[in-house]
């Protein structure tokens, strides 16, 4: 019964984190229809820079998040107004192309810069843990988890109440009509994957202080974050949470009590169900 | 002014060719390999990189290689399989067929080992390989394929003999393996050992390699109240295991790993979290390791740090042993003949700094592994085949009482 617990608490704080990382993945796909194969890369930018600020400079990596989320942001910015901007209107396969390239830049610049070594950010409080009786809960991942609520439902308020949530929501659902009402799509663009860059940035800060950083995390994150997408479904930044709970509860059940090989297994299965299930997710809406 | 530019424009394009196209005019024996520069097993690729130039560069300073009355030079075709298997076979055949590499040194990691080796068998061309492990290289009685790593089957041999000796004795015994051709060889060897060493295997796990999260594993060491983790896996996954046993409070008696102790890097990586971590090698630094190039182990480890900046291993050294061992059956062969190198390469028994290099009948060499553990993030040798070095620190304490 202990143990059961501990799985499931280790369960709901690994989803949480993978909100997180599929949060800004779910944005972009959303409002802009661009599958960013080079959503990973930009996590594990993310990451060096929380591990840059807190080495060099000595800033906590979860006071740094507003620091990297905004040069994330920035990168986002700029990569979409001076790139993608050129495709965002041509076939998807173009989108998945000149995301993947991108990716493979992005991973290998990185190990020109940082080299293939190691990193991992580490305040003296990543390996704490506040205990409720027998089960365990590690204070990175808590805090990880908390963070992830509050972007979640941050991001949620910021698109139903704000006038650029509403104008990134418009475009989405109707391009025509929010330019006929003042809507400058490649700026409102810009923005939304500068968000999503954003997220991914703190996505990234998270992550190197619960595992570690190397060049090549991107693409297994990627994969996962999709996952986590679909399952969540595009329309609701709630339903990424879902999705990331699911998806974190159901691999450390599956790796605890049926083999620890088979976490993939339960995780793209899961994917498969929903697709045929419920294509637009578990919180999207039904066609 | 633009015609000075020219000049110097059409001298360094000069100097450029001469040094890039030196290993292609001059008659030098070239040696071919495929390692891991980019993508995920780029952090050990690299020491083969650097063992193999290293190796090279020193041995042709001294002359180079006498086959028969002449004094020839070794030179490297090296290229980057970017962590892919499918790639690096063909990057073989390649080096075979139409660079026409001279003799075959080998990728890293045993999964590239097993596959490469396919390329050497068909094309009858040795390869020396220090990087795959796995006893399944070794098994399809394959001619041309020697290897310097100790085999994986008997890697937690030592360590397991020093578990019968420690007080309190362990007894319950967690084995976690990721799923991949060395690690899965490692398990299959470790398993019979530990039930000749009288010592319950309470958790037998295999897990998908490049996991991220332990968690779960751990709540189950946890939960079974296991003495003993034995670890066979790859860097990332136990810097993973490491940083999150820590979290988790999870504190067995002892857990050893197969890789990522021996290394820098790893042990920068976890810093102070490092320490208890015990592994394992079969290359030590020593000066008792006397070698006909580099004088000896230690003077080679120095060496090594000074010209690349990081400490060698003993994928380092298992790699510079390639080098040496080719260069020997060379000398030995009088000659370049693959089938004629092959035959030499089988006999050869010198001393190196890697320790004495001669192959078994299967083309793998079998060298003893030293216990290691990480003490006050230094690294000290515990147990080697005579008993105790240096004392272990066992039991481990809990992680809020270090």
């Amino acid at each position: 019964m202990d143990l059961l617990a501990q799985i499931l608490v280790n369960g709901i704080l690994l989803g949480g984190l993978y909100a997180v990382m599929a949060l800004g993945l779910a944005l972009v796909w959303g409002v802009l229809n661009i599958v960013n194969l080079a959503h990973g890369a930009f996590i594990m930018l993310g990451a060096y820079l929380s591990w840059h600020l807190f080495t060099y400079l000595g800033i906590d990596p979860f006071l740094g998040l507003p620091i990297t989320a905004i040069v994330m942001f920035g990168v986002g910015y700029g990569v979409q107004r001076g790139l993608l901007n050129l495709v965002v209107r041509a076939p998807m396969f173009n989108t998945l192309l000149i995301t993947f390239g991108l990716e493979v830049v992005l991973t290998y610049l990185a190990q020109l810069a940082f080299s293939a070594d190691f990193r991992t950010i580490n305040p003296s409080y990543a390996g704490s843990h506040v205990a409720f009786g027998p089960v365990v809960i590690p204070l990175a991942r808590l805090m990880a988890f908390g963070i992830a609520i509050v972007l979640t439902v941050g991001m949620w308020v910021f698109l139903l109440r704000t006038k650029l949530g509403r104008a990134i929501r418009a475009t989405a659902q109707n391009l025509v009509a929010a330019r006929l009402y003042g809507v400058e799509p490649r700026h409102l663009y810009a923005m939304t994957f500068g968000i999503g860059i954003g997220l991914a940035g703190a996505a990234g800060g998270l992550y190197g202080t619960v595992s570690q950083i190397n060049p090549y995390i991107g693409a297994t994150l990627t994969a996962k974050s999709f996952a986590i997408a679909i399952i969540g479904g595009l329309d609701n930044p709630l339903g990424v949470l879902v999705g990331g709970l699911v998806l974190g509860i159901i691999e450390s059940l599956t790796v605890a009590y049926v083999g620890a090989t088979f976490g993939d297994v339960a995780s793209f299965g899961v994917l498969v169900l929903v697709l045929i299930v419920r294509p637009s997710g578990i919180l999207g809406k039904t066609a | 002014m633009s015609r000075a530019m020219t000049r110097f424009g059409s001298a360094l394009l000069c100097a450029a060719l001469t040094a890039y196209g030196l290993p292609a005019f001059a008659k030098d024996i070239v040696l071919g390999a495929s390692v891991q520069l980019t993508g995920s097993s780029a952090n050990t690729g690299r020491y083969y990189r650097d063992a193999y130039q290293f190796a090279i560069d020193k041995i042709n300073e001294k002359g180079g290689v006498k086959v028969g009355d002449k004094q020839e030079k070794l030179a490297l075709k090296l290229y980057d399989n970017q962590s892919n298997v499918n790639l690096s076979v063909r990057q073989y055949v390649q080096l075979v067929s139409q660079d026409k590499v001279d003799l075959l040194l080998g990728p890293f990691a045993s999964n590239f080992a097993l596959a490469d080796s396919a390329i050497s068998e068909k094309y009858k061309i040795p390869m020396v390989q220090g990087g795959g492990a796995s006893d399944q290289i070794f098994s399809r009685g394959f001619k041309y394929i020697f290897g310097t790593l100790a085999p994986a089957s008997n890697y937690f041999g030592s360590t397991v003999e020093m578990l019968t000796k420690l007080d309190p004795k362990p007894s319950k015994v967690a084995l976690l393996y990721a799923d991949d051709a060395f690690d899965v060889s490692v398990a299959k060897g470790t398993r019979p050992l530990l039930k000749k060493a009288g010592l319950t295997i309470a958790m037998d796990e295999r897990y998908t390699s490049n996991a991220s999260d332990f968690n779960s594993l751990l709540s189950q060491i946890k939960n079974a109240n296991v003495d003993a983790v034995l670890v066979a896996g790859h860097e990332t996954e136990i810097l993973n295991f490491i940083r999150q046993a820590k979290s988790l409070a999870v504190a067995p008696k002892m857990y050893s790993f197969t890789v990522g102790v021996p290394s820098a890097d790893f042990r920068k990586a976890l810093g102070k979290d490092a320490d208890y971590a015990f592994g394992m090698t079969a290359w030590l630094p020593s000066a008792k390791l006397k070698d006909k190039w580099f004088g000896d182990a230690a003077q080679f480890a120095q060496d090594y740090k000074a010209k690349f900046g990081y400490d060698p291993d003993y994928h380092a050294a298992s790699g510079v042993a390639d080098v040496e061992a080719i260069a020997e059956a060379i000398e030995a062969a009088g000659s370049t003949d693959h089938q004629k190198v092959r035959d030499a390469i089988a006999k050869l028994n010198f001393p190196s700094l890697y320790g004495t290099i001669a192959f078994a009948e299967n083309g793998q060499i079998d060298l003893p592994q030293t216990v290691i553990q990480v003490q006050d993030e230094k690294l000290v040798p515990v147990y080697d085949a005579n008993g105790f070095v240096e004392k272990p620190k066992y039991p481990m304490p809990a992680w809020n009482a270090r």
